[in-house]
């Protein structure tokens, strides 16, 4: 469904879920909310564990008023009610997170789609065989 | 690509359903020793230079609409596989290339005792063929699908100079090779049908991109929609895509007349052919003949042992992987590809098991699928970081495949319930790791962690099974030469009904301890031959 988010809500839940590093904020200070709802309406699978879990979680205010160990406590109570559906929620938000130009960045990592440019095959070394080689063969008649 | 015009309401010499690795073998074969082909596959082209590798989101489409499991997947041409009662998720694709198009392309060859493990072990049933019988088969396909891999392996029978050298093993192959070599423990690079150099037309040599399971953009990843298809359409087969088959029919005598489809419209037609080659895999296939029952054939067709959709086989998989925390990108290239070791493939009494597996070596992964974790997520909350840096271009696994030997109870059925778009009855697995296969991964999940700490890794993680892993699909309508337990002959002949043909891995009698898809095809190139010399009678051109 997705239909009611409380992004406030998701975005506090986010905070704790990849908090703040060196100078990137958390993933819900980052925006993160509106993508992990927009990116689960395209598979019915991903908006249902995003359901499930921002209604497992306590109510917006409730949250918000709760310290981080307190916030963190109330993610590990749903985290064992419903495994399942925050397993994939989880796997949803690393997944969107670690497709950021700004966590690439900070990886310091080239984030390119794979494709097209690729990598480079080193060459193939054929000297590595030396110890394998000198096996004898080994198989088994039949 | 398409297939010129042909005329619909003719009677084709040979339709094939199911246009993947076995059934693109058959149709490129058969069409060039000129019978009359059709196929009915229920997928469509895909166009390599739109597989998602080349999105931004390509992490997130390979858990959603490019997922391997069907049953994420879910597109209208995917049907969907009840797995509540199976241990293992069977995982594949569904059109021209079939799995071939998501495959990793690690493509090793059984094992001469994997074809006499009653005689050799006293377990489960020898084949009828033997790795001979098969050996000019596997050399035809190297060439036609394209080997990278180097002659002289130790652990195999000799065979034949590979048509190009092997894929680098680079510096993380070296490291593993570094630690079997040690231990005095067998290792060699993998064959790979994944181009080391450009082979076949428009193929282009591997970018070492590292995400196979996806599709490869590069053309460099063999699958037979770049290989077989063409050349079948070059020599007048017609392809049918977007269409179904519900049913193999048959005349009052109980032969084969054609197989009934749902076209891309849905409308329900008939197809009639002087023979029906089933190659819809280890689970489509039995599915089918299933679904073809009828008052003559109440337990479905070709099936007098009762034995279709019994003794599915999956291999059992495990892993270990390690973290080596010097940064050196291990993600890139194949993902899956880099060197194998067979120092316990052969049944050794001491270990407490029969038969025994391969370790294959596998590379890390993007960002995404690291964090993800497979058997074990990165942590969330305030150790989140430190653990994803630690990991993210720090692994290398060794991944465990174990023979699976063949039980009865292992099935495929029709569900109850469960059905396809079209309305047809989805296919039921029943499958649980038996106390043999257990004991072997055991064996492998220890020996594993030894190459890992003589490789120097800091860390060990260990996956005892792996459930989405169920990637090769076997058993489910045997070979053999007693009707009376199995459900094809040696040359792929239904005993029940001498114009009905099965290819792909439902024929397999053991499964080994490496990926099948070589010896899917070899079957499939032998039973083309068969047909080919033996049957001239459904032959009119
Ligand atoms: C992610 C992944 C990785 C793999 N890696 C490897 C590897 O490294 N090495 C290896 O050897 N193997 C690997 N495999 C397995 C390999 O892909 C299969 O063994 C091989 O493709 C099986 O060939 P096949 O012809 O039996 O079936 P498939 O290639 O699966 O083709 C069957 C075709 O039949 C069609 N079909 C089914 N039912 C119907 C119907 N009723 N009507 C019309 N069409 C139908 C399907 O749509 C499909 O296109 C992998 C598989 C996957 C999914
Ligand atoms: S690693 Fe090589 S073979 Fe695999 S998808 Fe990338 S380019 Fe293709």
């Amino acid at each position: 469904m997705t239909l009611d988010i409380d992004t406030g809500l998701l975005a506090a839940a986010l905070d704790r879920i990849i908090p703040p590093v060196d100078d990137l904020p958390g993933a819900g200070a980052m925006g993160l909310a509106e993508e992990v709802i927009a990116r689960s309406r395209a598979d019915f699978r991903f908006s249902d564990a995003l359901d499930t879990v921002v209604n497992a979680l306590p109510s917006p205010n409730a949250f918000t008023a709760l310290d981080g160990e307190g916030q963190d406590g109330a993610i590990r109570a749903l985290e064992s009610s419903h495994p399942d559906d925050f397993n994939l929620w989880l796997d949803v938000v690393y997944t969107i997170y670690y497709m950021q130009p700004a966590v690439h960045r900070r990886m310091n990592w080239h984030g390119r789609s794979p494709q097209p440019e690729g990598n480079v095959m080193p060459p193939w070394d054929e000297s590595v065989l030396g110890v394998t080689r000198q096996r004898e063969p080994f198989w088994r008649k039949a | 690509m398409t297939s010129p015009i042909h005329n619909p309401d003719r009677t084709a010499d040979v339709l094939i359903v199911g246009a993947g690795a076995s059934g693109a073998a058959v149709a490129a074969s058969l069409s060039e020793a000129g019978f009359d082909v059709v196929c009915i596959e229920q997928g469509h082209w895909q166009d390599s230079f739109k597989y998602p590798t080349i999105e931004p989101d390509y992490e997130l489409r390979a858990m959603s609409s490019w997922s391997i499991n069907p049953n994420k997947r879910r597109l209208p041409e995917d049907y969907p596989v009840n797995v509540d009662d199976s241990a293992i998720e069977p995982v594949m694709f569904n059109g021209v290339g079939g799995s071939t198009i998501l495959w990793a392309a690690h493509t090793p060859r059984l094992h001469p005792s994997d074809f006499r493990v009653k005689t050799l072990d006293g377990v489960a049933e020898d084949w009828p063929i033997s790795y001979e019988d098969l050996e000019p088969w596997y050399d035809l396909n190297d060439q036609v699908m394209g080997c990278a891999g180097i002659a002289g392996d130790p652990a195999n029978p000799p065979r034949s100079e590979r048509p190009m050298p092997p894929i680098p093993i680079g510096r993380d192959g070296e490291m593993l090779a570094g630690a079997f070599d040690r231990l005095g423990w067998h290792w060699w690079p993998s064959d790979n049908y994944v181009n080391s150099t450009r082979y076949g037309e428009g193929r282009d040599a591997c970018n070492f991109c590292g995400h196979n399971m996806m599709g490869c953009y590069q053309r460099a990843k063999s699958s037979t929609d770049l290989n077989y298809w063409p050349r079948a359409i070059d020599q007048g087969t017609e392809l049918v895509t977007g269409a179904r088959v519900r049913e193999i029919t048959t005349d009052l005598a109980g032969s084969a007349t054609g197989v009934s489809y749902l076209d891309p419209g849905g409308n329900d037609r008939h197809r009639a052919a002087r023979a029906v080659v089933v190659a819809a895999n280890g689970i489509g296939t039995p599915r089918l003949l299933l679904l073809s029952n009828s008052e003559k054939h109440p337990n479905g067709l070709a099936n007098s042992s009762g034995l279709v959709g019994k003794n599915l086989m999956f291999h059992v998989y495990a892993g270990v992987t390690g973290i080596f925390p010097d940064n050196e990108d291990r993600w890139v290239g194949p993902a899956a590809n880099m060197i194998l070791s067979q120092e316990f493939y052969e049944t050794d009494p001491g270990r407490g098991f029969v038969r025994g597996y391969s370790y294959q070596t596998g590379r890390g992964q993007g960002p995404g699928a690291t964090a993800r974790g497979g058997s074990r997520r990165v942590p969330w909350g305030a150790d989140h970081h430190v653990q994803m840096q630690r990991r993210f271009g720090n692994t290398v696994s060794l991944g465990i495949i174990g023979d699976d030997l063949p039980e009865e109870h292992n099935s495929v059925t029709l569900d109850e319930y469960l059905t396809d778009g079209s309305g047809l009855p989805a296919p039921k697995i029943t499958y649980r790791v038996s106390d043999n296969s257990r004991a072997i991964l055991d064996h492998a999940l220890v020996q594993g962690q030894k190459v890992l700490e003589e490789a120097g890794a800091s860390e060990i993680m260990i996956n005892p099974h792996s459930r989405e892993a169920g990637w090769h699909l076997m058993g489910t309508a045997r070979m053999g030469d007693d009707p009376e337990r199995s459900v094809v002959d040696r040359n792929g002949q239904s005993h029940d009904i001498d114009n009905l043909f099965i290819v792909d891995g439902s024929v397999f009698v053991t499964g080994g301890a490496v990926n099948p898809t070589p010896t899917i095809q070899a079957i499939a190139l032998r039973t083309a031959d068969y047909i080919t010399r033996e049957r001239k009678d459904l032959k009119t051109r």
